[in-house]
């Protein structure tokens, strides 16, 4: 059965490209010009996943609309913006977005995004009887707990590996700095952001990153938070 | 206090006569009685010149009684023997009124000269603290301060422009002093006093509203005559960037414009693969569109003052890490050696920023960056100063570029419009840092993006790190 991607977007253009590209990768694809349309359409086709840009000319905007969405429906959002703002990336996540991405992209990347989406639906923990992560040379052990690189064990304090199994068993998806200080360390810790910095960083150090070569694992959402690298 | 004050001078009125009786009386058989009498004119006179015409009033008719009682004779009795005598009297008390009267005066004009420099200094230091000032609420506050302290007023409040609520009526105690100059109420000083000010006082008060009101029109102007400025600035920028940009901006339009009716017109007839390459060229020459709008958007952020920093503790490693998988990306090679020493503390900046200012340099040197070497990336904090430093080992910059690589539109060996040397700049300085650039040792430039660095968040950071 075809995946089913619904464009939401007020440019007849862009949506006309998207369609054209996305069709092309093999999904069915529905369009809507407006936010009210956008809701309609995704109560009548239940779409798998919903490209919504964030600007669409008129109330709501597209940051109403994933909130309304997320009252009842249970498609995976990936939001669009023309600005490159922190601001509004995690208000967009807060709304319940799966991702998001600045114009202009290639369509390449939105299918990669959308195939991580849809990969890690089949990852969580909730859903999931995975027991090994393996990315690269790192490999987690979710049921004893252990974390190898390139084969050799690595010593981990409970609490980074706390905080990279909560990553690991989400790749691709933004976790913001906020959600990873509420996951790991307790909701009482607020806005401690510089925490979660601290331990990222001797978990790169730990798990032998080396940017230069690209072998990295958690990538840096700039203002944002995390993202563990998606599997291809 | 004034009572008090007023009925001691009638009380040092009466004793002074008092004692030249008593001193008079033990002489009385060797004075005559024009030497007692004269005694008691100084007397009459010295209380007219210190105490005014009251109390030399005072004194000269308790000197008449005295002298008539113990000095005329019959002694002890107010019967004057000789008529003439009377004349003597009155004209004692008439010189004592008249001396009094002189005395008062030159009293009065020396407590008017004292107030008046009074009034003066209080007008002067107002001023000359107001010249100092070139903020707008300190200029309030040094008023409002010498109403209550100079003016003795109970409260004062400053409201902006002029009063108009009925609330806001002058009576005796309550004046609104419109701090304004030419037709321009730059703001009303409410002063509420516990009495009526006499009318000298109001009219200083008015002169000291005068020149706040002149101050302020002064910091009016300076704010206006800078913001002109940098309105200037812009259009310069403005002016400059349609020149410069308008050769880059149409560089790659042209370029999708022409692959993209060459794939309409001849797509059918051209070989997969080049197709391909021309929609690869459309792509590559939208990214370098992007790329330049970008930093045209950036740039004009940056000269019209209009970015605002989050600025939150990072990481330099981690900014590092970015630039260098990012250059992965681009080059498919290792380009950037990473050299930053463990347990670096985290420094507050703006990441998404500094991301930018880094790549943007980054960018720069590995243009210049002989093929099959590297430029190196470090990092780390010395004394107040956290830094990235980018070393290139291409050719050594002349000291002449090293002036003008960092203006906007400069435009370097491959005559591209240098903007990222400026961006990366503005970035820094907007965060109290400083962009230097130095030969690195053999050859090549270093660029050390340092910026401001709290000792004591130190502590903080690496005490959560063990934590």
């Amino acid at each position: 059965m075809k995946l089913k991607v619904l464009v939401v977007d007020d440019e007849p253009q862009i949506r006309k490209q998207l369609k054209i590209g996305l069709n092309g990768y093999g999904y069915e694809v529905f369009t809507a010009s407006n936010g009210l349309e956008a809701i309609t359409l995704t109560a009548q086709h239940t779409p798998d996943v919903i490209v919504l840009d964030i600007a669409l000319g008129g109330e709501p905007d597209g940051i109403e609309v994933c909130r309304r969405l997320r009252e009842w429906s249970k498609a995976a959002v990936i939001m669009l913006s023309v600005h490159n703002e922190e601001k509004t990336k995690v208000a967009a996540l807060s709304a319940g977005a799966d991702d998001y991405m600045t114009k202009p992209f290639g369509m390449e990347e939105l299918n990669a995004r959308i195939q991580a989406i849809l990969r890690r639906v089949g990852v969580e923990p909730v859903v999931s009887a995975e027991t090994e992560i393996c990315v690269g040379d790192l490999t987690i052990d979710l049921v004893n707990r252990l974390v190898r690189v390139e084969g050799e064990p690595v010593h981990l304090t409970p609490k980074e590996y706390d905080l990279l199994r909560l990553l690991a068993t989400h790749p691709g998806k933004v976790m913001t700095h906020r959600a990873i200080l509420g996951a790991v360390w307790g909701p009482e810790y607020g806005d401690m952001d510089h925490y979660v910095r601290v331990f990222v960083n001797q978990l790169r150090k730990k798990l032998r990153e080396n940017p230069s070569r690209n072998v990295r694992y958690i990538l840096n959402e700039p203002g944002v938070g995390y993202r563990f690298v998606s599997r291809e | 206090m004034k009572t008090i004050g007023r009925l001691g001078s009638y009380v040092v009125a009466l004793a002074t006569v008092a004692t030249l009786t008593v001193v008079l009386l033990s002489q009385r058989e060797v004075f005559t009685i024009a030497n007692v009498t004269m005694f008691f004119l100084l007397g009459a006179v010295l209380v007219a010149v210190t105490r005014g015409t009251g109390p030399a009033f005072v004194a000269a008719l308790a000197s008449f009684v005295c002298i008539n009682f113990f000095f005329l004779q019959p002694y002890y009795s107010l019967l004057v023997a000789d008529p003439r005598e009377v004349l003597d009297l009155i004209v004692f008390v008439v010189v004592g009124a008249i001396a009094g009267q002189l005395g008062a005066n030159v009293r009065q004009q020396a407590e008017d000269a004292r107030q008046q420099a009074h009034e003066h200094d209080i007008l002067y230091r107002l001023t000359r603290a107001f010249n100092q000032i070139t903020i707008r609420e300190e200029v309030l506050q040094a008023l409002a301060q010498a109403v209550r302290e100079d003016f003795g007023a109970a409260q004062t409040e400053v409201m902006p422009d002029t009063p108009t609520s009925a609330a806001s009526l002058p009576s005796a105690t309550t004046h609104y002093l419109l701090l304004q100059s030419g037709d321009t109420v730059y703001a009303t000083l409410r002063a509420a006093f516990p009495e009526p000010l006499p009318s000298p006082r109001i009219r200083l008060l008015m002169a000291c509203a005068a020149q706040a009101g002149m101050a302020l029109q002064r910091i009016d102007l300076n704010e206006r005559a800078r913001r002109s400025l940098q309105f200037e600035e812009a259009d310069r920028l403005k002016t400059a960037l349609l020149h410069a940009v308008s050769h880059d901006l149409r560089t790659p339009i042209t370029i999708i414009k022409t692959s993209a009716s060459n794939l309409r017109q001849f797509g059918d007839t051209l070989p997969a693969d080049e197709q391909a390459e021309i929609a690869i060229t459309i792509e590559t020459e939208a990214d370098q569109l992007d790329r330049l709008v970008g930093n045209l958007l950036d740039m004009s952020r940056l000269k019209a003052g209009a970015l605002r920093l989050s600025i939150a503790f990072n990481s330099l490693e981690e900014v590092a890490g970015d630039v260098a998988a990012r250059m992965w990306q681009i080059h498919k090679q290792e380009r950037i050696h990473l050299n930053f020493p463990d347990n670096v503390p985290l420094v507050a900046f703006d990441y998404g920023l500094l991301l930018q200012a880094l790549t943007n340099l980054v960018d720069n040197a590995l243009r210049y960056e002989p093929e099959g070497s590297q430029v190196e990336l470090r990092g780390g904090v010395r004394g107040d100063e956290a830094f990235l430093e980018v070393v290139n080992h291409g050719e050594t910059i002349s000291d002449e570029v090293k002036q003008h690589m960092m203006e906007p539109f400069y435009r370097g060996k491959e005559g591209r419009i240098g903007l990222g040397m400026p961006i990366a700049k503005g970035i820094i300085e907007a965060h109290k840092g400083e962009l230097r650039v130095l030969d690195t040792p053999g050859s090549g430039a270093t660029f050390v993006l340092a910026l401001p660095f709290a000792k004591e968040s130190v502590i903080e950071a690496q005490s959560l790190g063990r934590g």
